[in-house]
């Protein structure tokens, strides 16, 4: 009896924490459904009936999906290579013993407290002499860089895999390389999951740099697309579409957290090594 | 094993498509805007074998371009950066040498620091002095940078006037008349009485105290290297303390759900605490919550409001059923808010073609005219354009004649009284309205931290107490 008592006050407690969490959401949604006009005069549940009048303002502006594609064209090459080329540097610094590893480690460190902002112009420049403004390599080839993940990991795999599974592969004759493919991968893979969600939000939702270099309409990533319905001279009316664009280009992080956030709680490694 | 796979596969998959991606934008349609201009004649190019590319942070621009695409057959590349990020964006593009823009174009507070790093091209090499005085002054000079220079134009004027109800008007003042109208408005003195006036009539005269914002200009901040604080400034400091503490106004926040609503008809009478969000019983973002909480206050009709031109579009589409009961007229001093300028980018390699584009936005007569027509009331910065529009009559605001309105009102502005440091003291400004106002300081205390505030942003400024 007391234990479904607290049961059931342990569910109500949830239950409210889920409603706080989703409102916004669904705030988010109707809002996509109602005008400008309604939505700055007044705050309901209930949807409105703007939904087609708000997406062909949308799509009068410029096309989402083409935005969206872009964007998917840019985070997902990203996401992949930082966590993979992070976890082979993490790896590297927490597995082998050599000189200048602190140093290194160190260094990653220092770079973790730099902001982006401070290299623009010099970073634009680069580019303009490199002849990459409006391409999306100076977006994705700098992701693999990615300090913050190398830290997290490096501290993962400190913790969570043991050398001596390392040492096991090594004396069955295992070349270094596939080691890491075939061991460490699959056991740092909670963190590598984590830190790509992280990633891609970061990568989807990335904003001055996209808008930064690149110039041309049809190139624009969704983030900076959306912006420019700002510009317009009626942005009030455009309420309602701004919402209904935020509603649709939250789906694809929505699609990427369902998917690897199964890879979080899977972590494998427990019992792996007999002390 | 899984994991191995799917990891390999959206890898070579990941890199794949970034090839992809890099490929398309290397060569093919892009070629043209990538490189350094020499190699613009790609397949981007138009039939008459010119482009343009336009970085723009308002959007009518497109559909400026749009027509001129249609009338000359030049392709013009429109870019709508937002607002807040347009100035990063050119500033990190030019100073990287970015020649792809041709035309960029700026807010008047943008202005001064686009002219001081030279983003902006010589309008008068191109011959924009044979155009001098078809445009209205005021307009004409924010495009001169400091050393007369012409380096961009406007195709608006943003002159500000109050909007206020007629039939209120005819109620209390026996008159709707925008001339007899103005003399309520005359000065700050005139306009507390005019306030206390419509309060003893059961009305308030603003729904916020923010309203004579754009009016409060009528000295320059900075008079020979000095700040100048003119005894203009102490009233308007006066008049907004007193509209604050006398109940004179609706208590309604600018651009917030209550002061949206004061132009449709009865608001609520707010209370000062509620404006300050220190009361947080109401919440003025939500009309239903509102309206509950707000069920036993005191109901009010509110009689003006103060906005630059662009305001006919945002009252006509606000005022609801009190359409047509609106009039405008003069307020206490000259003023304007916002507009967009149009330039030449100075490394632009199409500076010619450049320079027939902003002709054809600003000084065409043809253009102008569809532009009032398109935007349904925007007002234009073009003279004749003005004058054959004075009589068109707006119907939101009872028949009345904006057009040669918002040019009397154009043609006061001095701009001699605009500095570059307008932004920064005019914040300064209101903050120290706002902590006396709310009883955060005495008016010495306020004063003293302002004086303080403009000694340490601007060093160079001469500051007597």
């Amino acid at each position: 009896m007391g234990f479904t008592i607290k049961k059931g006050i342990l569910y109500i407690l949830l239950i409210i924490l889920a409603a706080t969490c989703l409102l916004p959401f669904t705030l988010m949604i109707v809002n996509a459904t109602r005008s400008g006009a309604e939505i700055s005069s007044s705050f309901t549940f209930i949807p409105g009936t703007h939904l087609k009048e708000n997406w062909d303002i949308l799509f009068g502006y410029f096309n989402l999906f083409r935005g969206m594609f872009n964007s998917v064209l840019v985070a997902v090459p990203a996401t992949l290579l930082g966590a993979y080329f992070s976890a082979l540097t993490a790896y590297g610094l927490a597995m082998y013993k050599f000189k200048g590893n602190k140093v290194i480690f160190g260094a990653i460190l220092t770079f973790m407290m730099i902001p982006g902002q401070l290299s623009l112009i010099g970073f634009y420049q680069l580019c303009t002499k490199l002849h990459l403004v409006n391409s999306y390599i100076p977006l994705i080839v700098p992701a693999i860089a990615a300090p913050g993940t190398v830290f997290f990991l490096r501290q993962y795999i400190l913790s969570s895999l043991s050398p001596s599974l390392v040492e096991a592969a090594r004396i069955d004759g295992s070349p270094e390389i596939y080691t890491f493919h075939k061991i460490a991968l699959p056991i740092i893979s909670p963190a590598m999951a984590t830190m790509g969600i992280m990633g891609f939000i970061g990568n989807w939702n990335n904003y001055l740099l996209p808008m930064i270099i690149l110039n041309k309409n049809e190139k624009f990533t969704l983030p900076v697309m959306m912006a420019t319905l700002r510009a317009s001279i009626d942005a009030a009316r455009n309420q309602g579409a701004t919402y209904l664009a935020v509603a649709i280009s939250v789906i694809p992080i929505l699609l990427v957290f369902c998917f690897f956030s199964r890879y979080i709680i899977s972590s494998i490694s427990a019992g792996a090594v007999k002390e | 094993m899984k994991l191995k796979k799917l990891m390999a596969i959206s890898l070579v998959g990941a890199m794949a498509a970034s090839m992809v991606g890099c490929a398309g934008s290397s060569d093919g349609k892009t070629g043209a805007g990538n490189g350094t201009g020499t190699e613009n004649s790609g397949e981007a190019v138009a039939s008459n074998g010119e482009k343009l590319v336009v970085w723009t942070l308002a959007s009518d621009l497109k559909q400026f371009a749009e027509r001129y695409t249609e009338q000359t057959g030049t392709e013009v590349e429109t870019v709508v950066i937002e607002p807040g990020d347009y100035p990063t964006k050119v500033q990190t593009a030019l100073m990287g040498g970015e020649t792809e823009p041709d035309i960029i174009v700026g807010e008047p507070q943008m202005l001064e620091d686009f002219y001081d790093n030279g983003f902006f091209a010589d309008l008068d090499e191109l011959g924009a002095k044979d155009y001098e005085g078809q445009i209205v002054d005021y307009v004409w000079k924010v495009g001169q940078d400091a050393d007369g220079v012409q380096r961009a134009i406007s195709y608006q004027i943003t002159p500000a006037g109050i909007y206020y109800r007629r039939d209120i008007a005819t109620e209390v003042f026996g008159t709707d008349d925008p001339e007899e109208i103005g003399k309520y408005f005359a000065d700050y003195g005139t306009i507390l009485d005019t306030a206390n006036t419509l309060k003893d009539a059961g009305y308030r005269i603003f729904a916020s105290d923010s309203e004579i914002n754009y009016f409060s200009g009528d000295s320059a901040w900075v008079v020979d290297g000095a700040l100048n604080v003119s005894q203009a400034r102490l009233d308007y400091m006066d008049l907004v303390i007193s509209l604050y503490q006398d109940d004179l106004t609706a208590y309604a926040n600018q651009w917030s759900t209550p002061w949206y609503q004061a132009m449709s008809g009865e608001v609520p009478i707010l209370t000062a605490e509620i404006q300050n969000y220190e009361d947080d019983s109401v919440n003025v973002w939500d009309a239903e919550a509102f309206e509950e909480a707000t069920a036993d206050l005191e109901k009010t009709t509110v009689f003006a409001f103060g906005l630059p031109s662009w305001g006919v579009l945002t009252m006509r589409d606000n005022v609801g059923e009190t359409s047509g009961k609106w009039g405008v007229c003069q307020g206490p001093a000259y003023g304007f808010g916002g507009g967009t300028y149009i330039g030449i980018s100075s490394l632009s390699e199409r500076k010619e073609l450049a320079w027939d584009f902003i002709k054809f936005c600003t000084l065409n007569e043809e253009t102008a005219d569809w532009w009032i027509e398109t935007s349904e009331g925007d007002t234009v910065s073009l003279i004749s354009a003005l004058d054959k529009h004075k009589d068109d009559e707006n119907a939101v605001y009872g028949g009345e004649k904006l057009y040669s309105f918002w040019l009397e009102q154009a043609e006061g502005i001095d701009y001699s009284k605009v500095t570059k440091y307008d932004k920064v003291i005019g914040d300064a400004w209101g903050q120290a309205i706002g902590a006396i106002k709310t009883g955060q300081a005495t008016k010495e205390e306020a004063l003293n931290t302002f004086y303080d505030t403009i000694e340490s942003t601007y060093p160079d400024i001469t500051v007597t107490r």
